[in-house]
């Protein structure tokens, strides 16, 4: 992947720092039923569906916006973690980013597609829910995990 | 491939991360190399080459199943 794509060194480090608290939260609001810390608070909101009612554009709503802030925080902090430069980003770092990413997307539809097949009524809003996140997750998951694996040398070594 | 990475720097005393320091990669990349887990480009071989002061075919060797 050519570097130029790829964010500073220094925001991995913001990364992580807004993804683990959206992750503790993410997780506290999903035990909760989505529920948990409300905070209503008045949005602008380019669509906007009312339940059984009509879509309105460019309007202000009245939501919960508790989940709005997690999954956004989430996402800014999986995105900075993700695509940040390691501090030597170099060829191997460069080739296990690609293979990661292609592994994460397996994965995820893997995932996906059995979650299509045997969920089904309203917990099929939880699988929808997570698998807004779960590419970035696993690609975070597999990419640190190959280069933690690379910084173990075998017994005896230096 | 595989390559006689380990063997050179125990001649020549580098730790892995010495190696990775005059080579500009990271300590990952030579693990994974020693390892036979990762196959550089002929960029870092000849760099690698260049450290040990030998020929790339001194350091790296065609496998069976190449």
């Amino acid at each position: 992947m050519s570097p130029k794509l790829l964010l500073p060194h220094r925001c991995k480090r913001i990364g992580w720092f807004l993804l683990i608290p959206a992750t503790i939260m993410g997780i506290i609001l999903s035990i909760s039923d989505f529920e948990a810390f409300a905070l209503n608070l008045q949005v602008p909101a380019i669509f906007n569906t009312e339940y059984f009612g009509s879509t309105r554009v460019f309007t202000w709503v009245t939501a919960n916006v508790t989940n709005t802030i997690t999954g956004a925080v989430f996402i800014a902090g999986a995105m900075l973690t993700a695509f940040s430069k390691e501090k030597t980003e170099d060829e191997f770092i460069g080739k296990t980013r690609l293979s990661s990413l292609l592994w994460a997307v397996y994965v995820n539809y893997v995932l996906l597609l059995l979650a299509f097949l045997f969920v089904y009524g309203a917990s099929f809003l939880n699988v929808m829910i997570y698998n807004m996140f779960t590419v970035l997750i696993i690609f975070i998951a597999r990419f640190n995990y190959i280069l933690y694996k690379n910084t173990k040398t075998l017994p005896g070594e230096k | 491939m595989k390559n006689s990475i380990k063997v050179q720097r125990a001649i020549y005393g580098l730790t892995q991360e010495d190696l990775a320091n005059k080579v500009q990669v990271s300590r990952q990349t030579i693990n994974a190399m020693e390892s036979n887990k990762y196959v550089p480009s002929t960029v870092l071989a000849l760099k690698i080459a260049g450290v040990f002061n030998k020929t790339v075919e001194e350091i790296f060797m065609l496998d069976e199943d190449d």
